[in-house]
């Protein structure tokens, strides 16, 4: 168990020490890798999943009029009151298009989870759940786990063009491929050692060894700043030695029960207890790590929510309501941008009820939930909504709101990479290419 | 790259007439910078454009027979349309959607909205009657035209008269859209600026040889559909003193004479052509024998009216049936996506395409061809400009390989 | 008689010789050199960067993030020698150096990089193990390792390899390791073995082509200054002026000058810099890093290619655009994605990189322009000039409310800094050189009124008076502190520490000698590498520690 604590790294300031930059946020009970450290002092993996609902929101319902923590959470977001301080709000990324036409509903979902604007449905990259499947989803018996809820088989993650990963629509299926066929007890599996991880521990331990040549080959003045070189040294060989150490064992899991038959359709009021069912479902199989990668579809970008009695669907609304004189805004499409944030609170309520060590399965998670387009009559792939849930274990800071002030909404993705542990320092293409960590995000 | 900057730093030596030299020189009068004209040259760009319409039917009272109704709508105001007891939301919608198709199918079997000749006039078509309802705009033609007598070059139609009772308005647009629920001030069918502002189309303006920005008998106006994406602060507002190349069709550039006049630019009749993007699929919105009429402000902005006839087969394409549309390298869209798009718009902003179509020409008032019949409609836009750098230079995009792009030049 | 006679003829024999040799006209000579002490420096970002591109290629990916540099006497290279290494850089150097080795022992890394082939790919080859190791531990460490270095480094290879149960694998977790060892982050600076360190002392060969490289390619030693430092060749005047001259004229001397501004203009401070949008909406990202780009454009086309005056980089009217800056300065910029070369004309207002938007921008506040910031900004920066900070008890009232119609201007608004004395003994020396920049408002755009009221832009620089910016321009050029401020600046820069007392007159001789050179900056840079004090670090003696506390930027004013 690694011994960092706000001393440790204090003190080097106190000897005369410039540590150069803002001390990273530590947690007590954190490492410095950001794990989670169960009761045991094992290890609790991070998980990561998305979240989409279709057709934007309406402004002045959702974007906070202040930037920072001290903001007031408006109208659409009042129920996510509880969540706030694990919520990061981000309002004001764009997808830049630099003249390519924009593709309703496609360009703007798909350049914000590719980094490219594409014109169709043809991706020229992997979505970003897919490139972080890839690191960190190749341990479990799914890499990832896609859901729709509204009744259609659609999913905006794709390895290459043509293949995306196909989403679960009905949760009785869910509950069978999970739970039923081939369901592998956590505790169960045996654990192994990466080699790799041991050549390198070694290899810190051996480049150690200099350490007494090196203090007596600098002044006196530079002998604080190499002790500080070799202590982090030592962090680093401690994070992998954690590595090495198998993960904590999965504590109170109970089997879910099976669901019943449902109709699998676009009413709003079954889609939301179908969106319920999955979203525990989904928890119970992150916490029992039969996957750490998860994608969901609360509604597709281009929403076929509708009312029951009705026929017109939320997406046909959007283009066709007139704007209320007296709100300012399109009334009908207002109520299905509301029902979409219900949706995501209650899928925030089932994550959060997943206890996991001292915290709970969002603390351990980081969820990534946006829209397609930000005002949905338009089509507009400027400011999409964005909200990050969860800390993952640490690594993220939440409890704000940051305006993004135009700047490409690939610093989104790129912080997200870089916070599941990903080595990347830039990602996008072309018009939408960016280095630029969001470092109000990352810890 | 082929480079000619229209609007260029000064260089006094170059001057020959000073009445510009002693305008840039003089005490300004609010304290405004005129930065924005130099050398008598001035350049915009297009920063909101929109039709001119009535304004909402029910105040007007201009549909007194009822709004224009979609497939759908007419399907359920028959019996036959009505829901039958017990039928399910779902089945209830199938068998909307399929009447809806039939209803979008000619005799031939031909789909309505890409061959809309087809079919008939859709007596379920309500045009807009008003009389006494003011309208800004131009008078394109020149004359002040009746119901009962044909016009030199078009077609009897009634003009409208304007806010402060100028006479000879002509906007026959507005009447065969006026009863059109998305056309009303709340609805959306009025914003394809929507698609200017994210930069897949623009329009650029130029002044030339002005010696006084408040009056001037003889100036040089040159209006060209813009070749770059407009720029927006993060508050998405276009951004005046950018840099905008004219598209290097010349097709898309246009010149013509104007004057300035305590303060308004006006200009001679000049063919005009600018481009349309709808769903990705990308049209040509052209405007015959189009004029100007626009007050400059102190700070360079533009605001006024573009007004001229559009050829009824190009005004259809664009804005109703969708099926002409090219993607970037010039080839027919996909025939799904211009089907999707021509039928989807009817059913969404609630209009049948053959009930368009044949309001078009019943309505239109210009170029009449060999038969007397008219073939464009009078058409009135208005719009605001902010000042801009505009400059002939060949540009891209960095995305330009995204969309398979060769040289859009060729043509 | 005669040996006095001989004497004179021997000096003036002596002195025509110098005055040959010096090429131009009255030259000084170095003084006695003195040195300073040794200094351990990180390695900045840039250097990092240009270092794996230098040793690997430009090609190979560097997947990590850096920190911010810390910055001591106002550059981030001093700073570098007394930085620390905190936890997060080791992760993120540690994260680069597994990026850098898998690409180095891919398959088609392999062939490229590795410089010979085991007898199997799976098997041990303790030869080709030794050889991979001291090839690349010469240039990473930048020197040869000891052999008790390189059989350690074998034996990670090989408990790699027995681990990994393959040979490149064993190659690729020991580059790795080699690449986050103390040797390699950091300038670890000794002197020859065989010298007193009670006396003046010389650094060794390696350390000079270190201290050499860093300064004039912002790398790490090459292969070539790698092997002339072996031979000796670094210690000979003749050898030493030849690298010199290589590395000044190699393609790396560019980025070398441009991290020297970008280090003096304190362009870091832009990832701080927030613009109100309402006041500001021409500000962006994009405009941000373009202005930033532009002034290190004009400054690198000045001195390097155009082997132009330093002092004529306040009165240019050179120009390196882009759109995004276009809308700023509101001229025209036909190329759409990428820079443009032009010139602003005579009526644009605009001189000097003090008038660009980076200056003027950065020295400003979110919401309005400064003539203190800026003023404060031309002391500090271009003329090594300190301004105390002022009273804790200051009230900005007056002076944020841009709107008040009784004081339009900011020269009304400060008014109260020339009348209240205890302001007025700092403020004198920067207001009057920010009000002339009012001209330009808080990001940099060309105004002649502010709230419709025209804008008095006269001013004075130490006894010159100017009544526009491009009087200001001039009297920066002409200022007798400019180019010394330069040359202290970069010496300062060369060796990562603060001036000593004793090198005052080492400092005389290098104003001179710039001076002398028509203030070219190449040639300021060439006088310090093959200058004695250059590679002399002084007698070891108990310097008074001083506190040395985290720095993190100024605060605005």
């Amino acid at each position: 168990m690694s011994k960092i604590t706000r001393r440790t790294v204090l003190r080097g300031i106190i000897r005369g020490v410039a540590v150069g930059v803002a001390l990273p946020y530590l947690d007590c009970f954190l490492n410095t890798n950001g794990q989670a450290l169960a009761a045991t002092g094992q290890r609790i993996p991070t998980r990561f999943g998305t979240w989409i609902w279709g057709c934007g929101f309406i402004p002045e319902k959702w974007i906070p009029a202040a930037t920072g923590s001290n903001y007031s959470l408006p109208d659409d977001l009042k129920l996510l009151e509880p969540y706030r301080s694990k919520l990061a709000i981000l309002s004001g990324f764009d997808v830049k298009l630099d003249g390519v036409p924009n593709k309703p509903h496609i360009t703007g979902c798909l350049g914000l989870r590719t980094g490219i604007p594409v014109p169709n449905e043809v991706v020229k990259a992997p979505t970003l759940d897919v490139l972080i499947g890839d690191v960190v989803g190749k341990g479990t018996r799914f890499q990832s786990i896609e859901v729709s809820t509204a009744g259609i088989d659609r999913s905006y993650s794709y390895r290459a063009a043509g293949s995306p990963n196909p989403s679960e629509v009905s949760p009785q299926a869910l509950y069978r491929r999970i739970f039923v066929d081939g369901f592998q007890d956590p505790n169960a599996t045996e654990f192994k050692p990466d080699t790799r991880t041991m050549a390198r521990k070694s290899v810190l331990s051996a480049v150690q060894e200099d350490r007494k040549r090196l203090m007596r080959d600098v002044g006196a003045e530079d002998r604080h700043r190499l002790d500080e070189y070799f202590s982090s040294l030592r962090q680093l060989e401690r994070q992998l030695a954690l590595q090495l150490e198998p993960p904590a064992p999965v504590e109170n899991f109970t089997m879910p029960k099976a669901p019943g038959d449902r109709a699998l359709d676009s009413e709003i009021d079954h889609v939301m207890v179908t969106h319920r069912l999955m979203a525990g479902l989904l928890a119970k199989a992150l916490q029992c790590n039969q996957t750490r990668i998860f994608n969901v579809l609360f509604s597709d970008t281009a929403s076929n929510l509708r009312r029951a009695g009705t026929t017109t669907t939320h997406h046909t609304l959007t283009h066709e309501e007139p704007v209320d004189p007296k709100l300012g805004y399109q009334k009908e499409h207002a109520w299905f941008a509301t029902r979409s944030m219900v949706a995501w609170r209650e899928f925030l309520d089932e994550i959060a009820s997943i206890k996991e060590g001292d915290a709970t399965l969002l603390d351990h998670s980081l969820i990534l939930a946006h829209s397609d387009c930000s005002i949905a009559k338009a089509h507009a792939v400027e400011g999409i909504p964005i909200m990050l849930a969860g800390n993952a274990n640490g690594r993220i800071r939440t409890g704000f709101h940051l305006d993004g002030k135009a700047d490409p909404i690939t610093r989104v993705g790129l912080t997200v990479q870089q916070a599941m542990g990903l080595q990347t320092d830039r990602w996008g293409a072309l018009s939408m290419d960016t280095n630029r960590t969001i470092t109000e995000l990352l810890v | 790259m082929r480079l000619s900057v229209l609007t260029h730093f000064v260089s006094f030596s170059r001057c020959r007439d000073l009445r510009w030299l002693a305008l840039l020189l003089a005490p300004l009068a609010s304290g405004a910078e005129m930065t924005w004209i130099e050398n008598g040259r001035a350049g915009f760009v297009v920063a909101d454009i929109k039709y001119v319409l009535a304004g909402d039917a029910e105040k007007t009272g201009a549909c007194q027979q009822g709004m224009t109704r979609n497939v759908e709508e007419i399907f359920t105001s028959t019996p036959q349309g009505k829901r039958r007891t017990g039928e399910t939301d779902d089945a209830y919608a199938k068998r909307l959607q399929q009447a809806g198709t039939q209803l979008s199918t000619a005799p031939n079997g031909q789909n309505l909205c890409m061959n809309p000749e087809a079919g008939a006039p859709d007596l379920n078509f309500r045009t807009a009657r008003f009389t006494n309802t003011a309208i800004d705009g131009i008078d394109i033609d020149g004359v002040e035209s009746r119901v009962d007598a044909p016009t030199p070059r078009g077609c009897p139609h009634r003009d409208s008269i304007g806010k402060h009772g100028e006479r000879g308005i002509d906007n026959q647009y507005s009447r065969v859209v006026g009863c059109m629920r998305a056309y009303q001030p709340t609805g959306q069918a009025n914003g394809f600026a929507v698609e200017m502002l994210t930069g897949s189309w623009g329009i650029l303006l130029s002044l030339e040889g002005v010696d006084d920005i408040r009056n001037d008998d003889s100036i040089e106006v040159g209006i060209f559909a813009n070749a770059d994406p407009i720029q927006l602060s993060p508050s998405r507002s276009p951004l005046a003193y950018a840099t905008y190349a004219i598209d290097q069709d010349i097709r898309f550039r246009a010149k013509t004479k104007g004057r300035i006049k305590d303060g308004v630019l006006t200009t001679e009749p000049v063919n005009m052509l600018f481009h349309s993007v709808t769903n990705g699929l990308r049209f040509e919105r052209p405007l015959q024998h189009a004029r100007v009429q626009a007050t400059i402000s102190k700070d360079g902005s533009l605001s006024g009216y573009l007004a001229g006839y559009t050829p009824v087969e190009a005004m259809y394409d664009y804005q109703f049936g969708y099926r002409s549309g090219k993607n970037a390298k010039g080839e027919l869209g996909p025939l799904g996506l211009r089907l999707g798009t021509g039928n989807g718009a009817a059913r969404v902003l609630g209009y049948t395409c053959p009930g368009v179509y044949f309001a078009l020409y019943e309505h239109a008032d210009g170029d009449p061809d060999q038969n007397g019949r008219c073939t464009s409609i009078s058409t009135q836009y208005s719009f605001s400009a902010i000042p801009a750098f505009v400059v002939d230079a060949e540009t891209k995009s960095v995305n330009d390989k995204l969309e398979g792009k060769g040289d859009r030049r060729e043509k | 008689m005669r040996n006095e006679t001989v004497l004179r003829m021997r000096c003036v024999a002596a002195m025509s010789v110098l005055i040959v040799l010096s090429g131009c006209g009255d030259s000084i000579r170095e003084p006695e050199a003195v040195g300073g002490p040794a200094v351990m420096r990180r390695l900045t970002e840039s250097q990092y960067r240009d270092t794996i591109a230098s040793i690997f290629g430009a090609d190979v990916a560097i997947p990590a993030r850096f920190e911010r540099g810390l910055r001591a006497e106002g550059l981030i290279a001093v700073g570098t020698s007394e930085a620390g290494m905190s936890p997060f850089s080791i992760e993120q150097y540690d994260a680069a150096a597994l990026g850098v080795a898998a690409a180095i022992v891919s398959e088609k890394g392999r062939d490229k990089f590795v410089p010979c082939k085991p007898h199997t790919d799976m098997a041990f080859d303790a030869a080709c193990a030794k050889r991979f190791v001291e090839v690349y531990g010469l240039r990473l460490f930048r020197r040869p390792l000891t052999s008790e270095e390189s059989q350690r480094f074998v034996s990670m290879a090989q408990a790699g390899q027995q681990r990994l149960g393959d040979f490149y694998a064993g190659l690729e977790v020991t580059l790795a390791g080699m690449m986050v060892s103390a040797e390699f982050l950091l300038r670890i600076e000794r002197t020859k073995p065989e010298t007193d360190p009670s006396e003046l002392r010389e650094l060794d060969a390696w350390s000079k082509a270190t201290r050499l490289s860093f300064f004039l390619t912002n790398a790490a030693p090459d292969a070539e200054l790698l092997r002339a430092a072996g031979a000796g060749e670094l210690d000979s005047k003749k050898g030493l002026r030849r690298h010199v001259d290589r590395l000044i004229g190699s393609p790396l001397f560019k980025p070398a000058v441009r991290a020297f501004f970008a280090d003096m203009l304190q362009f870091d401070k832009f990832g701080d810099l927030a613009k109100d949008s309402v006041v500001y909406p021409a500000f962006s990202s994009t405009v941000a890093a373009d202005a930033q780009e532009q002034t290190l454009r004009t400054i690198t086309d000045l001195l390097i290619e155009q082997q132009g005056d330093y002092r004529d980089l306040f009165t240019t009217r050179q120009a390196n655009l882009t759109r995004a800056l276009g809308i700023v300065y509101r001229v025209p910029v036909p190329t759409r994605n990428g820079w443009e070369k032009s010139e602003f004309s005579v009526n644009r207002h605009r001189v000097g990189i003090q008038a660009h938007v980076a200056f003027l921008s950065l020295y400003s506040h979110p919401g309005r322009s400064s003539a203190t910031l800026r003023g404060k900004a031309i002391r500090e920066v271009f003329l090594c000039q300190e301004v105390p900070d002022p009273p804790p008890n200051v009230d900005f009232s007056a002076v944020q409310e841009t709107a008040n119609s009784k004081m339009p201007t900011a020269r009304d608004r400060l008014e109260v800094h020339r009348t209240q004395p205890a302001c007025a003994g700092c403020h004198k020396i920067m207001d009057p050189l920010g009000l002339t920049l009012e001209n330009y408002d808080g990001l940099g755009t060309y105004r002649t009124v502010e709230n419709e009221t025209v804008i008095d832009a006269s001013g004075s620089l130490d006894g010159i008076d100017f009544k526009t910016p491009e009087g200001l321009g001039q009297a920066l050029h002409d200022h007798p502190e400019t180019p010394r401020c330069l040359v202290e600046r970069m010496y300062r820069y060369a060796v990562g520490r603060d001036t000593e007392m004793e090198e005052r007159s080492y400092m005389d001789y290098l104003t001179h000698s710039f001076a002398t050179h028509g203030f070219r900056v190449p040639e300021l840079m060439r006088t310090i590498a093959l200058s004695e004090n250059f590679f002399a670090i002084s007698a070891q003696g108990e310097k008074s520690e001083h506190e040395q506390v985290a720095l993190r930027t100024g605060e605005g004013l």
